[in-house]
């Protein structure tokens, strides 16, 4: 395997600028190649401030994830039926 | 040899070696290098203050600064997304078209876009592409970053080290396109065949793409149509410069003035997001260049080069295409070009063919590029970009197709000079 340590190094250096727009890139593609994604910014809700360092985990929490890709399935099955979804 | 011959050559090989081995960033090394060539020459009174104001080429900054603007402008439109997207539909799922469209559309791409940028495009184009076909990206990502090391040989703003070159021997854009476009247009079919040839077993099979509208991936449609107008008007005025008595740098500047009021873009934002380390490098360097040919030693090279050549011009031609192939594996082709340029221009030799030596020089510069993981920026960006995706690649295998292609590529390339040039008997 490639000593990726210099390149890393390299990488690293131009990361802010390089990765911003290669992210960028790859978000644009993925839209274009029918695996579009949205980013949703949530806000820690109040009166749970205690809770800051569980709340900003549920970010990588895989479990928590899947259950707002479930919401989102079923939010989106009850659109394409013309329902409003349950609150 | 003179003192100050030898404190110049020390800080230029400094320079080098800083920058080969990337332990300061580019700019900086060329800057700190320029400084001491300034500081010791005007010392040892080996040049004026004056004649040091004259070794940076502003016709090369602006020409580098006015394409970079008008380039800029045309990536954030999407123009360089919806091209390649338009190769991915057309290869309608079928992996042995897919490769060939991505091989020319890297190379398409990479006649405007900076190579790095060209890379970080080809590289999320791949990586999407890929993971919705469930194909092995190596194949593709490999070969697109071969290919954008290859794309824009023949044209005057196709690299950086092109606009050197092209500027100091003054070539004109259509004559770029002469003396080189057939060899670009062989260079790309010989690399696609032999990459194919490498790849052909772990390309994948026939897959389904999704419905593409690769238009529809443009949210600003007036800034995408205008800025394909300006890049396209750019090019017909680069072709038609001779009636216009204007220099190539004029030309991009206009455009990029031009590009800049029709896109509506806050241009505080486009400046920001120019490669000013480029710039800087090149400043820097030309001012480390211009020290050495004060002292007369770059003439001398040139003489000694000559007579390595034991005083045949045509094996002149192929020393330089040879020898600036192999050293642009291990440093930047931009400082490669800066180096030579002024030991040809200082050739008043007898029978020296000078299209077909600046020819040597134009694809030695380029062609080195994509040898090793460390020839360049393309290919660190291509490895950073397979990291970041968690495809692991060794060494190796990056190797073994870079110098397959770089090899045979130079080695075509000899024989192109030879048939293109008539060097042979010269």
């Amino acid at each position: 395997m490639i000593d990726l340590s210099r390149i890393k190094k390299w990488f690293n250096r131009r990361k802010p600028k390089r990765e911003r727009t290669y992210e960028e890139e790859k978000r644009e593609f993925e839209m274009a190649m029918g695996q579009p994604f949205i980013s949703i910014k949530i806000e820690m809700p109040e009166g749970l401030e205690d809770l800051r360092a569980q709340f900003l985990n549920l970010e990588t929490d895989e479990q928590f994830l899947e259950e707002v890709k479930d919401l989102i399935k079923k939010n989106l099955s009850y659109k394409r039926r013309g329902i409003k979804p349950p609150s | 040899m003179d003192a100050t011959v030898v404190i110049f050559l020390l800080i230029y090989l400094l320079t080098i070696l800083i920058s080969a081995t990337a332990l300061t960033p580019l700019s900086l090394a060329a800057l700190s290098g320029a400084l001491l060539t300034a500081w010791f020459g005007i010392q040892y009174e080996v040049f004026t203050y004056e004649d040091a104001l004259s070794f940076i080429d502003m016709r090369l900054i602006a020409l580098l600064i006015g394409t970079m603007i008008v380039v800029e402008i045309a990536k954030r439109s999407g123009l360089f997304r919806v091209l390649a997207l338009y190769a991915i539909k057309f290869s309608g799922g079928n992996p042995a078209k897919l490769f060939v469209s991505i091989c020319v559309v890297s190379a398409v791409i990479s006649m405007f876009l900076g190579d790095p940028m060209a890379m970080l495009l080809m590289a999320a184009a791949t990586v999407t592409m890929t993971r919705v076909l469930k194909y092995d990206p190596m194949p593709y990502f490999l070969s697109a970053t071969v290919m954008i090391n290859l794309g824009g040989i023949s044209t005057l703003i196709g690299s950086v080290s092109n606009m050197i070159i092209g500027l100091e021997a003054n070539i004109s854009f259509t004559n770029f396109i002469y003396y080189l476009t057939p060899c670009e247009i062989m260079l790309w079919a010989l690399t696609t065949l032999i990459l194919y040839t490498l790849f052909k077993s772990r390309l994948g099979q026939k897959g389904t793409l999704p419905d593409l509208t690769p238009l529809q991936s443009i949210t600003n449609k007036t800034l995408f149509y205008r800025s394909a107008f300006i890049l396209f008007l750019m090019i017909f005025l680069f072709l038609t410069l001779e009636k216009l008595g204007v220099g190539p740098e004029g030309v991009a500047l206009g455009c990029a003035i031009l590009a800049l009021m029709l896109s509506k873009l806050d241009p505080a934002e486009i400046f920001r997001e120019l490669n000013w380390e480029t710039v800087f490098f090149i400043a820097g360097f030309m001012f480390i260049v211009g020290g050495l040919e004060k002292t007369q030693i770059l003439k001398n090279i040139s003489t000694w080069l000559f007579q390595i050549a034991g005083g045949s011009p045509s094996n002149e031609t192929l020393i330089i295409l040879w020898f600036s192939g192999i050293a642009s594996t291990v440093v930047s082709n931009t400082a490669i070009a800066l180096t030579f340029s002024p030991i040809i221009s200082s050739q008043t030799i007898s029978g020296l063919n000078s299209p077909a030596v600046w020819s040597a020089l134009i694809l030695g510069t380029n062609l080195g590029g994509a040898t090793t993981p460390f020839s360049g920026s393309v290919c660190m960006i291509a490895i950073g970009a397979l990291k970041r995706e968690g495809i692991p690649i060794r060494f190796s295998d990056f190797a073994k197709v870079g110098l397959i292609t770089t090899v045979l590529q130079l080695g075509f390339s000899s024989l192109y000079l030879i048939l293109r040039f008539g060097i042979i008997g010269v």
